[in-house]
């Protein structure tokens, strides 16, 4: 019983002193909230995710050599793709329809329900 | 500079017919030679984008060339980085020279322009410069390379040239 006590109180210090560095990707693995990852390469956005329903997070990385961003046609999100960086936002019902504004021939669309 | 890039253009088209006419296929260009004609036109894109953030005053245009130096930049390390995997020398060519040549007649010509004309002119020439690249890239350059690695870089060089050549449109209409 005390090891337990004492095994579960270090368990939480541990969780507790690694949450905030953590705390986004915590959050995306919450019960229930799926991670739908859309790959950057070579100046196009990989295949679109499936299935996606409010509230999971999409996630862009970017493996191009090329900063990119993932700006949503209707103002809703403009999130940053240096090189090599990965970006995401929660997703809200509707399509998400998507480009590059650096690369306009970069487009792509998320069917949230 | 557009009579030059339309020469280069014919140059290398005429070089590919060329190579189908002849008994073995073998490419009238060699990936030396690819990689240095690639490489040079991005640092022709480099060098116009600087001259544009030293003269230019618009928001519109100087984002644009932040862009065009950062991304020809971006392509350009990684075809040096590549070229030293492979243990290529990008070779100088005829191409090479005739792109050099005249984007420095066409740079003398915009430095002597000034505000909204240097803009427009700036712009137009990027749309045109564009253009003439690609053509050499997808007609030419890119089925002449022989290298999977050098190739696959080529590909996302086009394609970024495309998306370059649209923006530099989109900027030319609005300079209208
Ligand atoms: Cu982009």
């Amino acid at each position: 019983m005390l090891r337990t006590m004492i095994l579960l109180v270090a368990v939480l210090a541990f969780a507790g002193g690694f949450m905030p560095a953590v705390a986004a990707d915590t959050a995306a693995t919450a019960p229930g909230r799926r991670v739908h990852v859309i790959l950057v390469d070579k100046m196009a956005y990989g295949p679109m995710p499936t299935g996606v329903r409010a509230g999971d997070i999409i996630e862009w990385a970017n493996h191009d050599i090329l900063e990119h961003s993932a700006t949503a046609r209707d103002g809703r999100f403009d999130v940053d793709l240096k090189p090599g960086a990965s970006a995401h936002i929660t997703a809200t019902a509707g399509t998400l329809a998507f480009f590059c504004k650096f690369h306009p021939t970069m487009t792509g669309s998320v069917v949230v329900k | 500079m557009n009579k030059s890039l339309l020469a280069l253009a014919l140059t290398l088209g005429l070089g590919s017919l060329a190579g189908v006419h002849a008994a073995t296929p073998a490419p009238a260009i060699n990936d030396a030679q690819i990689a240095h004609i690639a490489y040079t036109a991005g640092v022709i894109d480099v060098t116009a984008a600087k001259q544009a953030l030293q003269k230019s005053h618009s928001a519109d245009v100087r984002a644009f060339a932040e862009e065009m130096a950062r991304d020809h930049a971006a392509v350009n390390d990684q075809a040096l980085a590549l070229a030293k995997k492979l243990g290529v020398t990008p070779a100088d060519n005829a191409t090479s020279q005739s792109l050099a040549k005249g984007a420095a007649a066409e740079q003398k010509k915009l430095a002597a322009l000034s505000g909204a004309a240097y803009d427009k002119a700036y712009a137009d020439n990027e749309v045109a410069f564009h253009k003439a690249v690609l053509t050499a890239l997808d007609g030419t350059l890119i089925p002449s390379t022989q290298n999977a690695e050098l190739k696959s870089l080529l590909e996302t060089g086009s394609k970024l040239f495309h998306s370059h050549e649209m923006h530099a449109e989109h900027l030319a209409q609005s300079l209208k």
